[in-house]
């Protein structure tokens, strides 16, 4: 009986690259079919991985694993390119809307608080320092140590969360007050949204730090959520200048 | 059938073709499966049911527009319809259907097994059918759907009539962004395909023309995708939690809205034009037998393209009080963009001067694509120019002029890409007859339909009208006969991808004898194209005629197809 | 590489003289067909019946001159290839392996970049010519722009007695103007809008020009657009539905909106400027052809937006004259409104439709809109 797998380029015994067991490899069941893996989806080395290798020719699965290393982070840094460009419009749209409204401030409110905010920076700002010293200490393979470092750094993410509701809720306008409480609340909230999923994607990475063999294949997971947490640190001193150095018309 | 179970490897249900023996083949299509052409024809399939959607909607509203009074259904319904039409055809049809070309035909193109991102690009073809559900919703929400215009320029679209949290224009903004977060994903997933996982030999003036369009036009998504996030954030907030951003109340302008909006949706058209040049510059070559003339220049200029589409927006508001410096400025960047994409024209026209054509459907369509989309490119200089657009901007001049892109050009080109494929991706032939007679109808269609818009529009019709002064009737009724017979049109064309895909002729894996990697796989190819025998690359892409092989040992690529 | 030429015959090498013929035939047919159609192009539009027609008329019949010889020349080429390059049945060879002309591709590069920069340059002379777009001034709000251009009152504004006449220009007496129809979620006709009470001051007192000098700018008159109706308040204090305007006459505009983006346009004019709420735009034009021409809302702004018309009428200065004094005996009284009549028939099959907001109550005015009159363009 003719195999029908003929003209699909299987037979039975072709080892089917990709499908190895680890990070990303997909089980194999009868049904074939391939389960979702929801959980896996939100980090970035899980995703990224499991699929078949670039220039296959007599590459190993452990080159494979490496060439993938790489294009997760093409693929975040591209990513991290595009969201920058979200807040790039959003700053737009302050300047703009601050040298053009007709009414700006609400009725009652000076201005902003400079004091606490700056405090608040310079410890967000400071974190991005620390989380480079983690990143090292990974790089080294001092695990403990990275680990130390790297929850001091969600820490400090924390602090400053924790620093931007106190903020917030000590203001005397809302969402509502006209188009300055749009564009600070807007702003403050996305850029905060931002700090919490980097604060969540960093306790990801701890839970993971701790599985045997994590880093076989490189470090990609811990080196694209350090960038993004620099990215949200670059965007917050943009947005400090914007909102609280650059007050009065 | 036998009663013995046919053995199968059940890896081989990856694959985006049945296997004989194998159970619930046609399943495959249902599940997250990871393989880039199952998620291509998943994605194709899916955005043709939305024509078909948006195309009722057309139906009913060029039923309104046959007779001036609004007679058929309410004014106020005739605008979510028209809203609708828009917001569908755009988003559920046109940009899923080229993100579902690019699954199917990149990796084959550049000799890569599948995507770089595989789970990811699931995960983005799934998000389809998510904010799809979303957007019909709105339908049946209390109020109806969104009615302010694909545009959704506020205050219009931030009245909220019923005072609803969940109404119309929210669901149709909640769609929008999920959209516009699966074009992201899928534009990182692309440009890194492309940037990273060529096969050997295949420098950047080695790859497919195609593959470079759609590089292109996923880097407009990368860049203009987020500035309407932004946008679409900010009107969400004033529609449902009061902020003031466009209102002037609050101290907002409507004009700002404006300009985020148009900053992503002028070079979207890019993002729907760019692949089915890819398209065209793909397909002439194969059926006139002639490399693509000028390949490099046409390479460049899909970069041209996009740095000045990322410049051109304000010609959407030369009239919304823009100043008058700021007219002359984006008027010149917009005539500019004339010159790479006339480059490309003239390409496709030298390629096929002195060829051996061979009019097949899918050369048929993409001829008839170039010939309207000439046409097209003169009414656009015309409202690139401040005075004109000022007398037809916002008349049915402008709607002549885009339907004649976006359906006599784009979707031609996207007819083109499915004759010219099917057989590759399929395994089975389509019908030429069928395809000739879809090909008539709907060329002749389209030319009835939006010719004579460009008069309505010239004798000052505006546009979004439910109804309008007799002295546009003619003109309206000649449109929407020709809607019909667009409508009528479909019929073949379904008929023959139903019909063919159950049980059309076997394709042989090069039915057009065509020059390209895709073209040395089986048709369909298997699960991951070349698997461990990725060719080496050693030529230009559309050697026709030049007497050389595209990669090494090639006689044994094609060896191995007639074995199989 | 060959020259463009394609009959077969010649065989040496120098140019082919049958192919030069015939493409010099071909390019003086397209150029007579080009110059007959730039001669139909009045054809397709309204009426000259502004100084900036004629302007704006002539670059687009340039353009469609232009535009009819590239497609000549292209569907030429298309046309040949069709009928002279097609393959024989079964013949699968490769055609004539050109991969490029560098001096063809400079050449189609060149060429249409010129074009489009001497069409550009053309247009910016053409539009600094129409000069019909003056200045913008933020407001926050529509009661700020009535503020601004010096309008006292609303539509559907309580306590003004139906009969009064026009008031003189100095006159400020304001009532809180009231919307009949309330309950609205609508945050455009809400509290913040047009119902703050206005302290008006005194109308431009230089509005009140004589009536006889034809060079004068009249003006400026106030456009007013609602959801869904069209109010010109003249200079005087005369209202009206319908615009009329003295021939050969600048006017100034001020547009404003009191609701949603409106546009005014008006074909026979060949303008049209969008109406921005939060802003109040000035405008320019010149009459000058005499007749009935619309006026449409060419910028959706929602349920009835198809509905909100009205005409411009162009008249001699006598005849705008006795109108203009006629209107100001005239008492003030609702306009009739389509939109109000579809709202109602809507109100009477039980409100079945889509979501939308009332119409605002149709404009007081001293000149109804006249729904049969007929217009040309």
């Amino acid at each position: 009986m003719a195999n029908p797998l003929d003209g699909t380029g299987f037979n039975a015994a072709t080892p089917l690259p990709g499908f190895n067991s680890g990070a990303g490899g997909f089980p194999e069941g009868s049904s074939g079919e391939v389960p979702l893996a929801i959980g896996t989806l939100t980090a970035p080395a899980g995703p990224f991985a499991g699929g078949p290798h670039g220039s296959g020719s007599g590459g190993g699965s452990g080159a494979a694993e490496h060439a993938h290393g790489g294009y997760n982070l093409t693929g975040f840094v591209i990513f991290l390119a595009s969201e920058s460009l979200i807040f790039a419009a959003l700053f737009a749209a302050y300047i703009v809307l601050k040298g053009s409204a007709p009414l700006w401030l609400p009725p009652g409110v000076e201005g902003l608080e400079v004091r606490e905010p700056l405090i608040n920076t310079i410890v967000l700002v400071s974190s991005s320092g620390v989380a480079w010293l983690a990143e090292r200490a990974l790089h080294r393979r001092q695990l403990v140590r990275f680990r130390l470092w790297w929850l001091l750094t969600m820490a400090m993410g924390t602090w400053f969360v924790v620093g931007q509701a106190r903020e917030w809720q000590g203001l005397t306008f809302g969402l509502g007050d006209g188009v300055f409480g749009a564009c600070f609340y807007l702003l403050t909230g996305f850029h905060g949204l931002h700090v919490i999923t980097g604060v969540l994607l960093m306790a990801l990475m701890l839970w993971r730090s701790f599985r045997p063999g994590n880093y076989d294949g490189g470090e990609a997971g811990v080196t694209a959520v350090g960038l993004f947490w620099h990215f949200v640190d670059v965007i917050w001193i943009v947005l400090f200048a914007l909102l609280y150095l650059w007050q009065g018309r | 059938m036998s009663t013995t179970p046919i053995p199968f490897d059940p890896r081989a249900l990856r694959a985006p073709h049945p296997v004989p023996g194998a159970p619930d083949n046609w399943r495959r299509f249902f599940t997250f499966n990871t393989d880039a052409k199952v998620i291509g024809i998943q994605y194709i399939a899916l955005a043709l049911l939305f024509l078909l959607v948006g195309g009722l909607l057309a139906m009913i509203m060029r039923g309104e527009l046959i007779t001036p009074p609004a007679d058929l259904v309410d004014p106020s319904v005739y605008n979510g319809l028209y809203t609708m039409h828009g917001t569908v055809m755009l988003f559920l049809f046109l940009f899923p259907i080229l993100n579902g070309f690019n699954n199917l035909l990149i990796p084959p193109m550049i000799g890569a097994p599948d995507m770089a991102f595989p789970r990811l690009n699931a995960l983005a073809f799934w998000m389809f059918p998510v904010f799809g559900v979303v957007l019909m919703a709105s339908f049946l929400v209390p109020g109806g759907p969104a009615s302010s215009g694909w545009w959704a320029y506020p205050p219009l679209s931030t009245q909220n009539p019923l005072g609803l949290l969940i109404n119309g224009q929210f669901l149709w903004i909640l769609a929008v962004a999920i959209s516009g977060v699966s074009s992201i994903l899928g534009a990182v997933n692309f440009c890194t395909t492309i940037i990273r996982m060529r096969a050997p030999g295949m420098g950047w003036f080695r790859m497919p023309i195609f593959c470079w369009t759609a590089l292109a036009a996923q880097t407009i998504q990368l860049a203009g995708l987020p500035v309407l996030t932004a946008g679409a954030v900010m009107l969400l907030f004033d529609l449902s939690f009061g902020t003031s951003f466009f209102q002037p109340e609050g101290g907002g302008d409507p004009m700002l809205y404006q300009h985020f909006f148009w900053f992503y949706s002028h070079p979207a058209v890019y993002v729907m034009a760019l692949p089915v040049f890819g398209f065209f510059s793909e397909i002439f070559p194969v059926y006139a037998r002639k490399p693509l003339f000028g390949y490099p220049v046409v390479a460049i200029a899909s970069f041209g393209i996009v740095l000045l589409s990322l410049i051109v927006w304000v010609h959407h508001m030369f009239t919304s009080g823009t100043p008058q410096w700021m007219r002359h400025v984006f008027m010149v960047t917009t005539m500019l963009i004339a010159v790479p994409t006339g480059i490309k024209v003239f390409a496709w026209l030298a390629t096929l001067w002195r060829g051996k054509l061979w009019l097949t459907t899918a050369m048929l369509f993409a001829m008839g694509g170039v010939f309207n989309f000439i046409f097209a490119g003169i009414t656009g200089i015309m409202l690139a120019t401040v005075p004109v657009d000022v007398h037809v901007g916002n008349t049915y001049f402008v709607v002549g002029h885009f339907h004649t892109v976006i359906f006599s050009t784009i979707t031609f080109g996207v007819y083109a890409a499915i004759y010219h494929w099917f057989a590759k991706f399929t395994g089975r032939m389509l019908y030429e007859g069928l395809g000739k007679v879809h090909f008539v109808l709907t060329f002749v269609g389209a030319q009835l339909n939006f010719l004579p818009m460009h008069w309505a529009g010239l004798m000052g019709m505006p546009r979004r009208v439910a109804s309008y002064d007799p002295e546009f009737a003619l003109a309206n009724v000649l449109a929407s006969l020709g809607a019909f017979l667009l409508g009528v049109a479909m019929i073949p064309f379904l008929l023959n991808l139903m019909s063919s895909w159950v049980r059309g002729a076997p394709a042989p894996a090069n039915p057009w004898q065509a020059i390209g990697l895709e073209w040395l796989l089986p048709s369909p190819p298997p699960v991951e194209n070349f698997e461990h025998d990725v060719p080496t690359v050693i030529s230009g892409p559309y050697g026709y005629g030049l007497g050389h092989p595209l990669v090494a040992d090639q006689a044994r690529y094609e060896a191995q197809l007639k074995e199989a | 590489m060959r020259a463009s030429g394609s009959t077969p015959s010649g065989s040496g090498p120098g140019i082919d003289r049958g192919a030069v013929l015939l493409v010099t035939l071909g390019v003086g047919l397209a150029l007579l067909a080009s110059s007959w159609l730039m001669a139909q192009v009045p054809r397709w539009l309204p009426p000259q019946a502004s100084t900036a027609a004629p302007l704006v008329d002539d670059l687009f019949a340039l353009e469609a001159g232009i535009g009819c010889f590239l497609l000549l020349g292209c569907t030429a080429v298309i046309a040949w290839t069709l009928l002279f390059d097609r393959a024989d049945k079964y013949d699968r060879d490769d055609g004539e392996p050109i991969e490029g002309n560098l001096k063809l591709e400079i050449t189609w590069t060149v060429i249409p970049l010129v074009v489009v920069l001497l069409l550009a340059a053309q247009a910016i002379r053409v539009n600094g010519q129409l000069a019909s777009l003056g200045g913008k001034v933020r407001v926050a709000g529509a009661a700020e722009a009535l503020q601004l251009v010096g309008v006292e009152g609303v539509a559907g504004v309580a306590g003004l007695p139906a009969s009064t006449s026009v008031q003189s220009s100095q006159s400020s007496q304001l009532s809180q103007p009231s919307e009949p129809q309330a309950s609205k979620a609508s945050r455009s006709r809400s509290s913040k809008g047009a119902s703050r009470g206005l302290g008006v001051p005194a109308a431009d007192p230089a509005a009140a020009e004589p009536a006889t000098d034809p060079i004068t700018e009249l003006g400026p008159v106030v456009v007013i657009a609602r959801q869904w109706s069209w109010e010109f308040v003249y200079p005087d204090g005369v209202r009206s539905a319908e615009l009329h305007l003295p021939v050969n006459r600048p006017v100034r505009f001020r547009l404003m909106s009191l609701d949603v983006l409106h546009a005014m346009s008006i074909p026979a004019f060949r303008l049209r400027q969008d109406v921005v709420p939060g802003s109040v735009i000035d405008y320019r034009l010149t009459p000058s052809r005499e007749g009935r021409y619309r006026l449409r809302d060419s910028l959706f702004s929602g349920a009835y937006f198809s509905s909100n018309q009205t005409d411009v009428v162009v008249e001699s200065a006598a005849a705008f004259e006795r109108w203009r004094l006629a209107a100001r005996l005239s008492p003030l009284a609702p306009s009739p409104n389509a939109a109000a009549d579809l709202w109602r028939q809507r109100q009477e099959r039980g409100n079945r439709g889509w979501a939308t907001v009332p119409p605002a109550p149709p404009p007081l005015v001293n000149v109804p809109l006249d729904p049969n009159a007929a217009h040309e363009g």
